[in-house]
């Protein structure tokens, strides 16, 4: 029994906003770079960001109600080459529409060089109140390998600012990005990009694995045997020592990718890893309000197109949550199972819907097919609850994961439909 | 149907290479006589088979009766034999072509005379066929007809005088092709009255109708009342129905001498009708069946695991009923003790083995692992007996044994000048011993080697075909056996016997081949969790060493807005990848990695 009678109303946003000054080297998210020196006021672009935005407003206008959002998360793209004004007009748009909790997570992600302590400061004054700073790197040469516009200065600026606006209570509280695994990187530089994470005084640290996708620059790259990629051994020694190096200094790993100060951890991101629901605006921006995904169309005469489409015609009734849905459970343990904390199995059964049978069979032949990776292990149990261990569970998650979906396949049809 | 007397009957076939439009030239001549109509027409109707079609070759024959209105107002009946064109079939093209009276040689127009035209030309000849040379491709801007005309009178040394130039694709020439195999292919032979024997040169499995035999009756007549009996196999059977193939099968009561037709007898196997076999009365038998009757030989082979063990009882149903429709597959049991039950598998040779492979995987749905192919050894043992070894894991020991012969062939190369010097490294690498080189122009030569069966069977035509820009082609034949100083080479992974990768190597090549293959291994097969040694062993001795690192990552960590459906394709690619491993003892091993001997001298 797949459907679950009701699925508790989303309390999170995601708003896309695509525009970038370039498109670096990695990228393949749905963004669109319009050059250098745009704006979001004035200049290049702006009508770009201008029209966009109009088509953002209409998405948000006709989306169901539902009730106050705890969190709002503003994305990209590089959201800081909106004005604070516009960013303004979103949020009180969203209040509006859904209202928004006292004490809500309202996060803004800014690239370095895009913004300075003004601008960050009317953002603060609007209701930005987390920062996810877009560092990649704090080295020249990287950050020209990687395609992207700013410099270490810029990062450290940046930095500085964003500090002082959290030591005065302004900012509630702040991250930064890195990316590990990049070409050309050794164990040495990687020491040196962790320490200046943990100079900065970051409360939060998202790291991400490079991945080269298709259709970018690196793909390109790595075709012509230009990209040295580091190594498995090298990669995975780095990952150890992120882990090593940010939990000495109070920054844990409470997510695969993510580290942060006790208090600090992204309440938006928890909401993706529970399996609860949000909404979603803008192009390419994935939703799952009632369960059920949907990804819009990537380019803007697409999801224009969609938008008309989807107002006059309602044609993804998904949006409306007229029949609920819950992520199918295969599903929920390979994101729960992306936390510190991991999954209580009995509770996430129970939801499923099995009967006491089933459920006592399905789970025990889950922990059977999980066997070698207690033995190895990669996972930990305590009653009913299941998690990664950290470091060596996290390193080799899909080695678990690849075991939870065979042991999803090998169910009777009834248990997983 | 046309009832035509033998002397307005012309059997022919086409004998091509690969590529020189063989098959369209075939569907032009049913499409030119009407026989069959243009909309009815899919690309190159004679190959009938998926695989054919996506292949671009003839796997089985097929035959078609045609009606043509000749220039002196008279009906005559073709019957255009197509042929295989590929040298694993060279028993079934010679049994086609001995049931002809002429050829079309069809040669490219700017690619000349290929290796495989060549064999069957002769192959033509000695069953004395008339043979009418066909430049084809006329229209392509590279054609260049008096020069190849003049490689034809040079190589094989036909008169090309009246050589007809034609395109099949634009339909040039067509008729002039069809007035001549009606003027220069003579009638059969009028032999109506003498005691019935009939060829058969092809044969398929239908499931509702049993086996369908394909035949040139040579003397005498067949009806639809007859008792039948096949010479070779001794086996009698009443007709359910004769016909003709024109070219969708159309019922007659009576086929004579000369015609080409088809018979449906409830025949369980092809096994029992085999091609070459010779169809005779039973009330009133001939005397002697017709020559050349043999049957085909399995020459390679190689053992065929399914991927999940579960899998085995369907691989073997599969089989069997493959071997309904293809008299020379053949199989047994074997186990391996690192991995279980599979098949060892005989084949005609590599193509035969890769068709075979194909349509189990596709016809039958099933996950193979397949392993390098190896040839039949004879390997004399100190008690002087001789023993046949198939599977190079039986090998007995070097203390039991006195000898092993290997299966050598006579090779013929046909390439450009230009490649002489990187052709003759490729045959000294494979143990080749230079016989003759011939200039058969000013810039093609052929190259003759006689070399070990067993080195033809691995890439060697993938790096003919690579070390000349695919200008080479190239036909063998076995010539018997000879003695070398052959070793047993085995493969120990995680210090486990790996069975399906022992392999059978000249003593000289042995350290060499050892170390490349636990390196192309390293390389092939995945880490795992735990760190796995890979060694290269003659008898005890280790003569080669690698490992594998345990794997110390494996995560996705980018995760972008909640949108895991890319993650979760990620890891179920994943998950069916581990699937289709096969386990051997503790370690999961890719398919490639079993062919592993096959890519020692690839890079990457």
């Amino acid at each position: 029994m797949k459907y679950v009678s009701a699925v508790k109303p989303p309390r999170s946003a995601y708003l896309h906003i695509p525009f970038c000054h370039r498109r670096c080297f990695y990228c393949d998210f749905p963004v669109v770079p319009i050059g250098d020196f745009a704006r979001g006021d004035r200049g290049t672009g702006s009508s770009s960001i201008k029209d966009y935005l109009s088509l953002l407003h209409k998405e948000i206008s006709i989306s169901p109600n539902g009730p106050p959002l705890a969190t709002v998360y503003i994305g990209g793209g590089t959201p800081s080459l909106l004005t604070p004004e516009q960013v303004a007009s979103l949020l009180k748009h969203l209040r509006e529409h859904f209202g928004i909790q006292i004490g809500a997570e309202i996060t803004l992600e800014m690239d370095p060089a895009s913004f300075d302590d003004d601008q960050l400061e009317r953002f603060l004054e609007v209701g930005i109140n987390r920062v996810s700073l877009g560092c990649q790197s704090f080295r020249n040469e990287v950050l020209d390998a990687l395609g992207r516009r700013h410099r270490r200065s810029d990062s450290l600026q940046a930095c500085q600012w964003l500090r002082k606006a959290f030591s005065t209570g302004l900012l509630e509280t702040w991250s930064i990005d890195l990316i590990q695994n990049l070409p050309g990187q050794d164990l040495d530089s990687w020491r040196k990009e962790l320490s200046e994470a943990i100079e900065t005084e970051a409360p939060h640290v998202s790291i991400y694995d490079l991945s080269i996708e298709p259709g970018t620059v690196f793909e390109w790259r790595r075709k012509r045997g230009e990209l040295n990629l580091p190594e498995h051994d090298l990669a995975a020694e780095a990952m150890a020592l992120t882990s090593e190096m940010l939990h000495e200094v109070g920054i844990s790993r409470y997510e695969l990718s993510s580290y942060a100060m006790p208090g600090h951890a992204s309440r938006h991101n928890r909401v993706y890893w529970q399996g609860c629901g949000w909404w979603a605006f803008g192009l390419g921006s994935t939703s799952s309000p009632w369960g059920e995904r949907f990804t819009r169309p990537r380019t803007r005469a697409g999801y224009r197109d969609w938008l008309v489409k989807q107002d006059q015609m309602c044609i993804e009734p998904s949006l409306l949550g007229l029949n609920p849905t819950r992520f199918p459970l295969d599903e929920l343990l390979i994101i729960g199972l992306r936390c510190r904390e991991g999954v209580n199995l009995e509770k996430l059964a129970q939801n499923w819907g099995w009967d006491t049978n089933q459920r006592k069979k399905n789970i025990s032949a889950l922990y059977f097919q999980l066997k070698n990776s207690f033995d190895k292990g990669w996972v930990e149990r305590s009653g009913n609850r299941i998690k990664l261990t950290e470091p060596d569970g996290m390193m080799l998650s899909n080695q678990v994961l690849v075991e939870i979906l065979l042991w999803w396949d090998s169910l009777p049809n009834d248990a997983v439909v | 149907m046309t009832d035509a007397p033998v002397s307005r009957l012309r059997n022919f076939c086409i004998i091509a290479h690969i590529d020189h439009g063989k098959s369209t030239l075939a569907d032009r001549l049913l499409q030119e006589t009407g026989t069959v109509a243009g909309r009815d027409m899919q690309e190159q109707f004679l190959d009938n088979m998926e695989l054919e079609r996506e292949r671009g070759i003839t796997i089985k024959l097929q035959a078609a009766r045609m009606n043509y209105t000749a220039q002196d107002g008279e009906t005559y009946v073709l019957n255009l034999i197509d042929t295989p064109g590929h040298v694993d079939f060279s028993y079934e093209v010679s049994r086609s072509l001995q049931a002809c009276e002429g050829a079309l040689l069809v040669v490219d127009a700017s690619q000349g005379v290929e290796a495989q035209t060549l064999a069957n030309v002769y192959l033509a000849l000695e069953n004395d066929l008339e043979i009418i040379p066909v430049l084809n491709k006329i229209d392509l801007p590279g054609a260049d007809p008096e020069k190849i005309k003049e490689e034809i009178e040079a190589i094989i040394g036909l008169d090309t005088s009246n050589a007809i130039s034609c395109s099949a694709k634009t339909g040039l020439g067509i008729d002039e092709i069809l007035q001549a195999v009606v003027d220069r292919i003579p009638p059969p032979a009028d032999t109506i009255n003498e005691l019935t024997k009939a060829l058969i040169f092809d044969s398929y499995y239908d499931p509702y109708r049993g086996v369908i035999v394909y035949f040139r009756v040579i003397s005498g007549r067949i009806s639809t009342k007859d008792k039948v009996l096949l010479m070779a196999s001794q086996k009698s059977y009443e007709l359910d129905e004769i016909g003709v193939m024109a070219p969708n099968q159309y019922k007659v009561d009576e086929l004579h001498a000369g015609e080409v037709g088809y018979l449906a007898a409830s025949i369980k196997a092809v096994s029992d009708a085999r091609v070459g076999d010779t169809i005779t009365l039973l009330n009133s038998p001939a005397k002697e069946p017709l020559p050349g009757y043999t049957e085909a030989k399995p020459m390679v082979f190689c053992g065929l695991f399914p991927t999940d063990a579960d899998q085995y009882p369907d691989l073997r149903e599969a089989l069997d009923k493959l071997q309904l429709s293809d008299a020379a597959l053949k199989f047994e049991p074997e186990t391996s003790s690192a991995m279980g039950f599979a098949f060892r598998c005989g084949f005609l040779g590599l193509l035969h083995m890769e068709i075979v492979q194909e349509r189990l995987e596709r016809e039958y749905d099933l996950d193979l692992i397949v392993t390098a192919p190896s040839v039949i050894y004879k390997v004399n043992m100190i008690d002087n007996s001789m023993i046949m070894i198939d599977n190079p894991a039986t090998l007995p020991d070097p203390q039991r044994r006195e000898s092993i012969e290997e299966p050598y062939v006579k090779l013929e190369i046909y390439a450009p000048n230009d490649y002489n010097g990187t052709l003759m490294s490729l045959c000294q690498e494979r143990r080749g011993d230079f016989i003759d080189m011939k200039y058969i122009t000013t810039e093609r030569v052929t190259l003759i080697y006689e070399l070990p069966l067993a080195e033809v069977v691995t890439d060697f035509f993938d790096q003919m075909k690579s070390r000349t820009k695919g200008y080479a082609s190239m036909e063998y034949h076995l010539i018997g056996y000879r003695a070398n100083d052959l070793v047993r080479l085995d493969v120990l992974i995680n210090s486990e016997k790996a069975d399906p990768l022992t392999t059978i190597v000249h003593k000289d090549k042995a350290y060499a081949v050892g170390k490349g293959l636990v390196e192309k291994l390293k390389e092939l097969i995945p880490r795992q969790q735990f760190k796995i040694p890979l060694q290269a062993s003659i008898g005890s001795r280790i003569i080669a060493s690698e490992s594998i690192s345990a794997m110390r990552k494996d995560v996705l960590a980018k995760c972008y807005g909640g949108d895991i459906s890319r993650k979760k394709k990620l890891l179920k690619k994943q998950a069916k990848g581990k699937k289709r491993m096969k386990a051997m003892g503790k370690v999961e091993v890719p398919q490639e990695a079993f062919m592993a001997v096959l890519k020692l001298n690839q890079t990457n």
